[in-house]
């Protein structure tokens, strides 16, 4: 299940260059590149000739060459060369994707075209903002997307998974946690108080004490997960907004699917301490993707299991809350775009 | 040390409008915020006598087929 109406991240700004990148999105092969003029572009991924993936071929000027017969398509995607005929065929055509370049990463709409506006795309500024160090990347998983989602939003895992990096006990003993839901968006919050600080915490805010620690988590649909996560010396006033003498972190989470059991899982982990100390945003970075790697070993065992057997039957715990209240906006929000594709079917 | 993890659930409608908590409790419990009612009522609104009784508004209700 795919929500088309809406923007996902295709690439890392990086990843896109003068040679084609072929991506697959939402089961849909994508060719992203950068035209003659530093424009970026998005195609399907198929040459309307003879099929051949046209991220085979190469850019030429503002044009993409198919590599098998050489057709050209310009930037709406129109043929606009067959060697060796002067006729171009008016089906000769590449379907096109509107894009956007914005926080580092390059952002794709998969659904009806004159949906697509870039005011909607979820804010993610940490990554370009000055004022924070930030460092995103990426990791191909195995495993359906919502699996990822739950998994963000359900933070007594770290006590589990990550017990080595970024967790520990306190997280799931003495936890109050508090799931707000609007009609599209998940905010869950945690306070952690008088406890110790994690081992990552540790050794990026040097505390020696017991800490006041928060986890607050900002569900957009479909698949972004804003982090703001922190912690403080206990007793100085955190919880009531003063946050002072700690570190504040955001870890940024976009996840767009691939397929039905695979996602592109777009991440950046962002710190408001030493921002322009590039081996402190490497230090955090590492010491958050250590804990990522655990989690992507569990997103991949679980969907193993799923695949062997779609319909066994799950048991709900409270920690769940905050994942299943996104699973909820997700349903709704396809049961819309379903209903609506529909009724314009049925007005055609 | 006894686990103690509690969750609690606010629901907020299109039209912003924000229902009282629940709070799902590590003992199995669901917990409703309301109001208790008081003795006058019982009588006026012809209540049961006996047990607790809290009233809940509607935004709560929707909330809770929403929700849970």
């Amino acid at each position: 299940m795919f929500l088309r109406n809406c923007w996902y991240v295709a690439a890392l700004n990086d990843e896109v260059r003068d040679r084609p990148l072929g991506r697959m999105i939402l089961g849909e092969p994508v060719v992203l590149f950068r035209a003659g003029d530093g424009t970026l572009r998005a195609f399907e991924d198929r040459c309307p000739h003879r099929q051949l993936p046209l991220s085979m071929g190469k850019v030429v000027g503002d044009a993409l060459q198919c590599h098998y017969h050489g057709l050209r398509f310009d930037g709406s995607g129109k043929c606009v060369r067959v060697p060796g005929q002067d006729h171009i065929p008016h089906n000769a055509r590449a379907r096109t994707y509107p894009v956007a370049e914005r926080y580092r990463w390059i952002w794709i709409w998969m659904g009806d075209p004159a949906l697509a506006d870039p005011a909607q795309i979820c804010d993610f500024h940490w990554l370009s903002d000055p004022d924070w160090g930030a460092k995103p990347s990426y990791l191909h998983v195995e495993a359906n997307w919502q699996l990822i989602v739950d998994n963000l939003l359900d933070l007594t895992h770290l006590a589990f998974v990550h017990e080595t990096t970024i967790g520990n006990m306190a997280l799931v003993e003495h936890a109050a946690v508090k799931v707000q839901r609007a009609p599209n968006n998940v905010l869950v919050t945690r306070w952690i108080i008088d406890q110790p600080a994690p081992p990552t915490f540790v050794k990026v805010g040097r505390f020696t004490g017991n800490v006041d620690r928060w986890q607050i988590i900002d569900y957009t649909p479909p698949a972004f997960l804003r982090l703001d996560v922190g912690a403080c010396p206990t007793g100085t006033g955190a919880p009531e907004g003063r946050r002072v003498g700690g570190i504040g972190m955001r870890n940024l989470n976009a996840i767009t699917p691939e397929t039905e059991t695979t996602s592109h899982y777009f991440w950046a982990q962002a710190h408001d301490f030493e921002p322009h100390n590039a081996e402190m945003t490497e230090r955090v970075f590492e010491q958050i993707k250590t804990a990522f790697l655990e989690d992507v070993a569990v997103f991949t065992a679980q969907q193993r299991m799923i695949s062997l057997r779609p319909d066994a039957p799950q048991v709900d715990i409270n920690a769940d809350a905050g994942g299943i209240q996104a699973r909820r906006i997700v349903d709704r929000l396809y049961r819309e775009e379903q209903d609506a594709a529909a009724h314009a079917t049925a007005a055609e | 040390m006894a686990v103690n993890f509690r969750v609690e659930l606010i629901w907020q409608g299109s039209d912003d409008n924000e229902a009282s908590s629940m709070f799902l409790t590590s003992d199995g419990r669901v917990i409703l915020q309301g109001c208790g009612i008081s003795a006058q009522e019982r009588e006026a609104l012809a209540l049961p006598r006996d047990g607790d009784l809290i009233s809940v508004d509607r935004a709560l209700i929707r909330a809770i087929k929403d929700m849970l």
